[in-house]
């Protein structure tokens, strides 16, 4: 009279394994569920009891006691019901003893019997894999997200009264009835490499002028740098910033998988979609709150930051956020992740973002147009220094938008492509690649201080040129360094394996300037 | 002696008594040590019923020997019209103020003095022709006086100290007190460099929107010349330009674009006769420092015009032109597309695209950062390129 069930659950950003024992004793009839639980899984008992009951199965009048095990781990999710219910079953023998063995079990269930979809079940699917599990029951919905995991044999179910008939059958049966998916990956993958991706959304082509900020995208993507836009109103900033998406070089396997299971997890995984192929762009308003913009909250889940993991944190009107909350981007923009510590425990999101920021040059937006802006320099200064110096020390690219002339927008000569951008981009990062090859560097914005040297050495008219920006730009040691950063890219782009003097002052005409200094 | 400045000093607080009344005063009783004997009934025959009254209580409530120390303590002078150091300029105009009060020292009555004067928010343009116009004025030894504000006045007047001249400020507060205070490094070079903070009103006096005006009328009055290099139509510079024609000066003023609305004021002046600065030896011909007024002027050019040019000069000049030609023919295409405005990347590229001229953005790019480097141009902000120094390699 007793079976277990393999699940799991999702605490912060790790999966685990979950044991789903069901015990049935005679006693007072009941049903008691035990193994530190969160409130939707204490409420599974009801929606397992009534569910059985609307598919046909009326339980005995016994003592039912649920254990899930390791008893010591918080559990969340509505995913247990459906294990739960099997595992019912099993233990009043209604189902072959042996069933559900070396099967990974998801699922909610409805009052009716029917299943629902349920979160983070691509981590899970790749945890059991890691496990030595190679097959799983998960609703319908979620049968793409989990045959995403390499290895896994993936069933869709969509009534609990269908799950019972599956498991009743034979293997060869079972296989007939619901031909498990796998390896959805691959098609998807495949077709990204092949350049395909995101040709069908904006395009760079459409921005009249500003060849300077499409210039400054460009190395910004190639790099994978922050980067700020400055300019009037109507200049193009976020059309720019939203175009950056489609340059970037596509997600690798390892990093879709990442994004994939970020997005899992927070629930956000839209339809029955597979790997998440594109980079992720999100602009969250300026009113965000520091718990939507990080993640976190009594039940952890992930933050704005961790759904653009590897791809663009777009930030419009940057002044206008919350200084508070600029300023919770500082740890993040250095270690790529987010270190949530809460009483509940410590949670670790990815946060591998590239910050596109964009901002009015002062509060009426038109300096240094003098027809239109008469703010003073106190009021430029102020509203520039509303980002803090940190969050600017980390931007390595500065571009701004000029005002668009008319005569500008009736030309209509259409700019370079995405496409052809694209191309530029990845011919740098395959260049990065071959060069970081084996380091923790994966884009030249990740090289530090003491990388510099070793894989930017300068020759002798770029280090005289540097000495002489040093001095005449009044530079501090910081902002040598993103120069010389940013130049690392545009020699990358321009095919050059060493940093000449001309990609260094290309690369100084991008930098902060006295912005919010002085 | 002191003792009668301590008593000028003392009428020169008075409440509710302004210069006028103070004229009145010292005509019924002679001098200031006689008013501030003067008993209630003498008072109220020139003073009328209340303001005898209030200057009674004023005498018992004022700690005259204190007040008069501390502004010692501060190195303010202070000076009247009855000492023979007031300014003779100020003498002459109408009205002139009673009391002085100074921070390091007067303009010499024997220099030429030109205020400089314009418009708080200025645009890059206006700074370089401040730049131009002042450095040069300061530098031939014409006193400098302006109101020491945000933009060019203050640009004028540091860039007057940058080359050697004197420069007065005269402020609309106590001349101990530096407004705008983001000028105070600026308020400390004035005096160091042999130049003065003078002011009408009393040390510790706030700077308040109605002592502007009179302001104004004082920088005009200490100069012999008002030269206005950057104005809307509507602004205090009108104040000055008012006052100094008030008192039979000359105003000048340079010209700008007529798309620019902060030169509206300049130009309007233009139209209604002022004096046309094309270039600083304009303004000194009218103050007789040289002769005649450079034939260059009528052209373009700042600096000492050719045909004068003493011969060192002109070997310098021809090393430069040298040096000039010397320059890549792709930068010094650049420098002719560059302005006194900003001018973005963008504009830049399509002018000399339009001009047949075939260059890349990434190599105008580093192009113009060499140029900022070499001191020819000006990264204004991020996008935009300027002209650094206007008179510079203007004559080629």
């Amino acid at each position: 009279m007793f079976s277990t069930i393999l699940s799991g659950t999702i605490y912060g950003m790790e999966s685990h394994l979950v044991q789903v024992e069901v015990d049935l004793s005679s006693g007072l009839p009941c049903f008691v569920m035990v193994g530190k639980l969160g409130g939707e899984v204490r409420e599974s008992g009801e929606r397992v009891r009534i569910a059985l009951k609307n598919s046909g199965i009326t339980l005995p009048p016994v003592h039912i006691s649920v254990n899930l095990s390791p008893a010591d781990l918080k559990k969340e999710g509505t995913g247990f019901d459906l294990p739960i219910a099997v595992g019912v079953l099993a233990a009043q023998g209604r189902l072959p003893s042996g069933c559900a063995d070396n099967t990974m079990i998801l699922g909610e269930l409805g009052l009716g019997g029917e299943i629902k979809k349920v979160r983070g079940v691509l981590p899970l699917a790749i945890k059991a894999v890691d496990g030595g599990i190679r097959k799983c029951l998960v609703p319908k919905e979620n049968v793409r997200e989990a045959a995403a995991a390499a290895g896994m044999q993936a069933v869709g179910v969509n009534h609990l009264a269908q799950v019972i008939t599956y498991l009743k059958l034979s293997e060869k049966q079972q296989a007939e009835m619901l031909p498990p998916e796998e390896g959805g990956y691959q098609e998807e993958l495949s077709g990204e490499i092949s350049g395909g991706g995101r040709e069908k959304g904006p395009d760079f082509a459409e921005i009249a002028g500003q060849e300077s900020v499409k210039n400054a995208a460009l190395i910004a993507a190639a790099g994978f740098h922050h980067m700020l836009i400055m300019g009037p109103p109507g200049s193009g900033k976020t059309m720019i910033a939203s175009r950056l998406p489609a340059i970037l070089p596509p997600l690798s396997r390892k990093e879709s998988l990442e994004v994939t299971s970020v997005y899992s997890i927070s629930g956000q995984l839209c339809g029955n979609a597979g790997l998440i192929t594109e980079r992720p762009f999100l602009s969250p308003h300026h009113t965000i709150s520091p718990q939507a913009l990080c993640g976190g909250g009594k039940v952890p889940r992930p933050g704005i930051l961790s759904l653009c993991h590897r791809g663009v944190l777009f930030l419009d009107e940057m002044p206008e956020f919350k200084r508070q909350t600029l300023d919770l981007l500082r740890q993040p923009m250095e270690d790529k992740e987010i270190r949530i510590a809460r009483s509940s425990g410590f949670f670790t999101y990815p946060a591998d973002v590239m910050v596109v920021g964009a901002m009015n040059p002062c509060p009426c937006g038109y300096y240094p147009d003098r027809n239109k802006c008469r703010c003073t320099p106190f009021e430029r200064r102020r509203y520039l220094r509303s980002i803090s110096g940190p969050i600017l020390d980390r931007i390595d690219i500065f571009a701004e938008a000029s005002r668009v002339e008319f005569s500008g927008l009736r030309r209509k000569k259409s700019g370079e492509s995405s496409a052809s951008m694209r191309r530029k981009v990845m011919e740098a990062r395959r260049r990065q690649k071959e060069r970081y090859a084996g380091t923790r560097i994966r884009f030249n914005a990740d090289l530090e201080a003491g990388d510099l040297d070793k894989y930017c050495r300068l020759d002798a008219a770029g280090a005289e040129l540097m000495e002489k920006m040093f001095r005449a730009m009044d530079l501090s040691a910081r902002a040598c360094h993103r120069i010389w950063k940013v130049a690392r890219t545009v020699a990358d782009l321009s095919g050059s394996p060493s940093v000449l003097a001309e990609h260094l002052s290309q690369a100084a005409c991008y930098r902060a300037g006295d912005l919010g200094e002085r | 002696m002191a003792e009668d400045k301590m008593y000028r000093f003392w009428l020169h607080h008075l409440p509710g008594v302004g210069d006028k009344t103070i004229e009145k005063l010292l005509g019924r009783f002679g001098d200031a040590r006689e008013v501030y004997a003067a008993g209630q009934a003498a008072l109220e025959e020139v003073l009328g019923n209340n303001k005898a009254l209030k200057v009674t209580e004023f005498r018992k409530r004022f700690q005259l020997q204190r007040a008069y120390e501390e502004m010692r303590d501060k190195k303010i002078a202070f000076y009247t019209k009855e000492d023979e150091e007031y300014p003779v300029r100020l003498r002459e105009i109408p009205h002139p103020p009673y009391g002085l009060y100074c921070l390091g020292k007067l303009p010499a009555d024997r220099l030429p003095a030109a205020a400089v004067i314009g418009a708080r928010e200025c645009s890059e343009y206006g700074s370089a022709m401040a730049e131009a116009f002042a450095g040069r004025l300061g530098e031939a030894g014409v006193s400098i006086i302006s109101g020491m504000a945000r933009g060019i006045d203050g640009i004028g007047q540091r860039a007057a100290l940058m080359r050697g001249g004197k420069t007065y400020a005269v402020l609309g507060c106590g001349a101990d007190i530096c407004y705008p205070a983001s000028n105070r490094r600026l308020y400390e070079e004035i005096r160091e460099k042999g130049g003065g903070i003078l002011s009408v009103f009393p040390p510790g006096t706030e700077p308040l929107k109605r002592h502007f005006p009179e302001r104004n009328r004082i920088v005009a009055g200490l100069s012999d010349l008002v030269l206005v290099v950057e104005a809307r139509q509507k602004s205090g510079t009108w104040i000055t330009v008012d006052m100094a024609l008030e008192q039979g000066k000359n105003v000048y003023a340079v010209p700008g674009r007529l798309t620019d609305r902060l030169n509206d004021g300049c130009n309007l002046l233009i139209r209604q006769g002022a004096g046309i600065a094309l270039s600083p030896e304009d303004i000194l011909a009218e103050l007789a420092i040289i002769k005649n007024r450079s034939s260059g002027s009528t052209g373009r050019g700042l600096g000492p015009p050719k045909a004068d040019l003493p011969k060192a000069d002109k070997a310098k000049e021809a090393e430069r032109t040298a040096e000039h030609t010397g320059r890549g023919k792709t930068e010094q295409s650049i420098l002719r597309f560059l302005d006194y405005h900003p001018k973005s990347v963008d504009e830049i590229l399509e002018g000399m695209r339009g001009a047949g001229i075939k260059i890349g953005l990434a190599r105008l790019l580093s192009e113009l950062v060499t140029l900022c480097m070499e001191g020819e141009a000006k990264q204004v902000t991020g996008n935009y390129f300027i002209k650094k120094e206007y008179g510079k390699g203007e004559r080629e």
